[in-house]
């Protein structure tokens, strides 16, 4: 029995019980999956899991708080389930956790940079190593490695963290651990080289707030101060400062709480690498306060908690 | 309100009421001698100070920031300084990536009683910032509306 | 919005590096202001008038005033815009005094700043809202921390005041420093004498609950509403029970404890009353010397005690009191002499404090009055006293003086001739400082009369030479080297910190110095409040103080619980935080952080929400930095306030 069909069983055992189960479905084409939300027994029919499944099915979970909601999880979107758990953001008792081993998704921008703007996909096959696109009668082969988002390269968890049921055996991890090599290497290049990185980078922002939208950890919605008069941190200037206001408090919003679901990342119409700033963020928070976040329900996050003698903060000698 | 072209840098500090702003006080009454950049900002705690503050400064022009509140374990509010030494910490850090020189960010510690520790502090700190010169900026910060500045 | 700015020169202390007038001038550019003024003084009478007349002429809505610290005058200027008809949050400050005037001389730079300061607090007025304070009530019970004669002072005229008293005394007996010593300066009247009754009345004053050998663990709460932790240490005696008769003492076979009151001259028995007039006149056994609790046999005294009042299994006791104001008056300790090696403090028997050296003149100390040296017990002849001991010295860190050791120098000299008529006595000092009623007639007196010998100069060092010790020194005024051959040297050790008192003063959370004293809230103006409402100070853990001056204080601190417990309500501070429901979506970061428990999560419609317990809130806005939507917004330190100031500061 494939993973799949252990895991269509397991929700359609469930789906009963539940308010809906969100997965992942095939979208306006075999390339882009979207999000789906399972209700009745034939919409089990139509979930597909693999390296396509790219959203992150957590983003959904605060918005539909009093539901009963099942939840279909790679590793890292179990991560935002505790962190929201954690945070006392969802009520662990509502959401039922379906896992199963994840192999990497691949990124859909280095597809498109490999294959080109191809227009609409007819048939996507996945094997192991590889994605095999149908597209205007013609296939395009892709190497799994040249197209796997970077996330899963460095991913130390790719089975459900939290999970009431799991189809198939967990998996060995990606990764064993992580040594930020990008954010050094980012880092190595000159203060100028990085102010102005981010100065034409964020330029090219359109304010759509996709990476607020795909967020899990937004949990602000509506009253993102990044909108709102009262507080009025941003204003609505066209203005690359306002822009990158907004990323900074992204990043600070994110800090000890990002689970690197890398979906900020991934939603961006234009492809700014917001991802660095948040990966940046959490190297920090290792590095200070040994947390990862997302692993542990019962953890306190570390910048809701203090120590009266900080073991990793020396105080500059002022 | 023109900074003084050439003499003065945008300095711009974050003072808990209680202990640094007491201290910058003491400074005064003692009449310690200190570069006249820095503007300070009084807010009740070091507690308060979201380092978004802190980045918005700096994103707005100013060529540092100096944050200081009481010294841990003395805070009028009992734990407000150990929760913004850890979020201050952090954005320090988080400086680097962001393209802009941690040093033009320090935070600190100043008690009511430590005039003259804050006469080294704001010359110290001065001092960096005036060796790092001027911080990189945006560009086309086009005049400020008056509507929208009434409205902010 | 229409807002006046007042610009103050302070006769010179402003006009002199700033231009007040180009400040006043300049401030009418800022946004809304349409009325600006420079005045000589703006807090004086005709100042604050100037400033109402003008609001009423200009109808204007807010005030800014340019001047000192608002630190100092805010609430000054608070209540003149209220007598105008104003809200008092309608206010705000720039302080272009401490922060401007008085530290830089650069007359251009300084305007210039003024003018910004002015700006911001412009900008933060623009963004004020009139606040209105919440009444509480109040609990009209006190707290005194330590049984010294401050302490006692204080705890004595709340009681009288018809005020609960809770007295809280490290030690078995109160009494503190003053109960050492024999006699007191400058009228040389007993000291336990006039001391012992105020300690007689603090025992039977129904209004004053004491608690000996007991610490203060933990405080919580807030002005009005104190919740208090003291742990009782356990003195392996059922006081209820124990009449402090003293046959244990007599019988006690452990004769080799440490005597604390005595100051260690000698020692003591294991179970033991600290002197005859101790309050409580209890018993306490000292568990490191107790031979029973160290060894597990003996237990003499609970053979003989007639009430049976011996617990060898007693436990220290946690009590938990609620009070409304509290009184610190902890004290002070003695610096440790054997810092100075080379006077042989702790190493040469004869080389002792001049505490130790009290009880040495007491009639109730260990030699009963009799003036022996400790080393052979012989009656010396030769007395050097040594002034400055840890006082006034950079070299060991303190550079203050403690203010008594002079006084006290002078009085053990004449108390020296008295006791000892055939002794002759030095005394080297620095400068004598004398500044009291009585107080530079009576170091004559010790001068002139007794023949003391006044040596102006250090002693370099103390060495034993035979059965003497040989102090040698400078004599300043002679410009020349001094040698005393002497039987006993007496050390003016200085006044430092109580033990524990900057650990006290995170649990009160009261400012302390870096010697660990204790913050005022105004060296001159508040000398026994502190910057935490509610908890006053009284005596030396202010700062080193003699007496009278101690009492002065202890009953200055007690005033001003009375003048607090004379509302029956209290007003709280309304630049607390406030919740924005719309805004909040009930993730409770805000209730985990708050210090003090002023916000909890309440149901609205279905959801989590915050509130802030309006009363209880003391508005740090920590809140206000955690919530990352900003629902949760600090009164008069809002987001949109300190945006505005960083805005006008920064979008040049």
């Amino acid at each position: 029995m494939t993973i799949l069909t252990q895991l269509k069983e397991q929700i359609t055992a469930q789906l009963p019980k539940l308010d809906m189960v969100i997965g992942w479905e095939q979208g306006y084409d075999a390339l882009h999956a979207t999000p789906l939300f399972m209700r009745a027994a034939e919409d089990v029919e139509r979930l597909q899991i693999g390296p396509l499944s790219v959203h992150n099915t957590a983003t959904y979970l605060t918005g539909l708080r009093n539901k009963k909601v099942g939840l279909v999880v790679k590793g890292c979107d179990s991560r935002a389930v505790v962190q929201l758990q954690q945070e006392g953001l969802i009520d662990r008792e509502n959401v039922v956790v379906f896992g199963f081993p994840c192999d990497g998704v691949a990124d859909l921008t280095k597809v498109r940079r490999l294959i080109g703007d191809v227009g609409r996909v007819e048939e996507v096959e996945t094997t192991p190593t590889e994605l095999r696109l149908r597209v205007d009668g013609r296939e395009e082969q892709v190497a799994m490695s040249d197209v796997m988002a970077d996330k899963c390269r460095r991913c130390q968890y790719p089975n459900a963290l939290v999970h009431d049921h799991f189809a198939g055996k967990p998996r060995e991890p990606h990764a064993t651990s992580d040594d930020y090599t990008d954010v050094q290497e980012f880092e190595s290049q000159s203060l100028e080289t990085r102010f102005e990185h981010w100065k034409s980078e964020m330029s090219r922002c359109i304010r759509c707030y996709a990476c607020r939208n795909a967020c899990p950890m937004c949990v602000c919605r509506d009253h993102c101060i990044a909108q709102s008069r009262d507080p009025h941190w941003v204003t609505q200037d066209d203005m690359v400062r306002e822009k990158w206001m907004f990323q900074v408090i992204h990043a600070m919003h994110l800090a000890g709480r990002c689970v690197e679901c890398g979906e900020c990342q991934r939603a961006c119409p234009v492809d700014i690498p917001i991802l660095a700033l948040k990966r940046k963020m959490n190297k920090e928070i290792k590095e200070v306060f040994n947390y990862d976040a997302g692993v542990d329900p019962q953890a306190i996050p570390p910048l809701l908690s203090f120590q009266v003698e900080e073991e990793n903060i020396n105080e500059r000698g002022w | 309100m023109p900074a003084l072209a050439g003499k003065e840098l945008r300095i711009v500090g974050f003072l808990c009421n209680w202990c640094s702003y007491g201290g910058a006080d003491t400074a005064g009454v003692g009449r310690f001698s200190q570069p006249t950049d820095l503007r300070i900002i009084r807010v009740p705690c070091s507690g308060r100070i979201n380092p978004l503050f802190v980045a918005k400064t700096l994103l707005s022009g100013a060529d540092g920031v100096l944050v200081s509140g009481c010294h841990p374990r003395d805070c009028h509010y009992a734990e407000g300084n150990f929760y913004a030494r850890r979020r201050l910490e952090v954005f320090k850090r988080f400086l680097p990536t962001m393209g802009i020189d941690p040093d033009r960010f320090e935070y600190t510690w100043v008690s009511a009683s430590e005039g003259q520790r804050w006469q080294k502090v704001v010359t110290t700190f001065t001092e960096q910032i005036h060796k790092l010169g001027p911080a990189p900026r945006f560009g086309f910060a086009h005049e400020q509306n008056p509507a929208t500045a009434a409205a902010c | 919005m229409k807002i006046g700015v007042f610009v103050c020169h302070c006769g010179s202390n402003i006009g002199g590096t700033v231009d007040a007038a180009r400040v006043a001038e300049a401030s009418r550019e800022f946004p809304d202001v349409v009325f600006t003024s420079d005045t000589m003084y703006a807090c004086s009478e005709p100042g604050q008038d100037g400033i109402i007349q003008a609001i009423k002429d200009n109808q204007l809505d807010g005030v800014v005033v340019s001047s000192c610290t608002p630190r100092m005058h805010e609430p000054t200027f608070r209540r003149t815009v209220e007598r105008a008809g104003l809200n008092r949050f309608m206010f705000e400050m720039a302080n272009i005094r401490e922060h401007v005037s008085w530290i830089g001389k650069d007359k251009e730079a300084n305007t210039n700043k003024a003018i910004e300061l002015t700006g911001i607090a412009v900008e933060k007025l623009r963004r004020d809202q009139p606040l209105f304070a919440k009444q509480f009530d109040i609990n009209k019970r006190v707290l005194v921390i330590g049984g010294g004669v401050a302490g006692i002072q204080a705890a004595l005229d709340c009681a009288d005041g018809d005020r609960e008293v809770v007295l809280v005394e490290r030690e078995s007996t109160i009494g503190g420093k003053m109960a050492k010593l024999d006699k007191t300066f400058p009228t040389v009247d007993c000291s336990s004498c006039i001391l012992g009754p105020k300690m007689v009345d603090v025992a039977q004053h129904p209004k004053i609950q004491l608690y000996a050998m007991a610490e203060v663990e933990e405080i919580g709460g807030y002005v009005g509403n104190y919740e208090v932790k003291i742990r009782r240490k356990a003195p392996y005696v059922n006081w209820d029970l124990c009449t402090g008769c003293g046959l244990c003492m007599e019988k006690c076979p452990s004769k080799k404890s440490t005597d604390r009151f005595n100051e260690q001259v000698g020692s003591t028995t294991a179970i033991n009353i600290p002197f005859p007039q101790a309050i409580p006149k209890k018993a306490v056994i000292d568990p490191k010397f107790c031979i029973k609790l160290t060894k597990g046999k003996c237990g003499i005294c609970a053979k003989i005690c007639p009430t049976k009042a011996i617990v060898f299994d007693q436990r220290e006791e946690i009590i938990s009191e609620s009070v409304g104001a509290i009184v610190a008056a902890t004290g002070y300790d003695l610096f440790d002499i054997s810092k100075y090696g080379e006077y042989g403090g702790g190493r040469l028997p004869d080389v002792i404090t001049g505490l130790q050296y009290e009880r040495l003149l007491s009639a109730s100390g260990p030699t009963g009055g009799h003036v022996k040296r400790p080393s052979d017990g012989k009656e010396p002849k030769t007395i050097v006293f040594v002034q400055c001991v840890g006082s006034r010295d950079k070299s060991v860190d303190r550079p203050y003086c403690s203010g008594f050791c002079c006084m006290y120098t002078a009085k053990q000299a004449i108390l020296t001739k008295d006791h000892i008529p055939d002794s002759s006595s030095y005394v080297f000092y620095m400068d004598i400082r004398s500044p009291g009623k009585m107080y530079d007639e009576f170091t004559r007196r010790a001068m002139e009369e007794y023949g003391t010998q006044y040596v102006r100069g250090r002693v370099s060092m103390i060495y034993p030479q035979g059965d003497k010790l040989m102090v040698r020194g400078a004599d300043t005024l002679m410009g020349t080297q001094v040698e005393v051959e002497a039987d006993l040297v007496v050390l003016a050790a200085g006044a430092e910190a109580a033990v524990g008192a900057p650990q006290l003063a995170e649990k009160l959370r009261i400012s302390y110095d870096k010697y660990g004293f204790f913050m005022e809230s105004h060296p001159k103006l508040r000398p026994v409040e502190t910057n935490t409402a509610g908890v006053y100070l009284a005596g030396s853990c202010q700062g080193p103080k003699d007496i009278p001056a101690s009492v002065a204080q202890g009953s200055a601190a007690a005033a001003k619980v009375l003048a607090l417990f004379a509302k029956d309500k209290l007003e709280n501070d309304p630049m607390i935080s406030l919740v924005d429901m719309k805004r909040c979506v009930g993730c409770g970061k805000c209730v985990r952080v708050c210090p003090f428990g002023a916000i909890k999560e309440i149901d609205v419609r279905g959801e989590p929400k915050a509130e802030v317990i309006e009363t209880v809130c003391q508005g740090c806005g920590l809140c206000t930095a955690t919530c990352p939507q900003g629902a949760i917004q600090l009164s008069h330190f809002t987001d949109n306030q300190i945006l505005a100031e960083v805005n006008a500061l920064c979008q040049l």
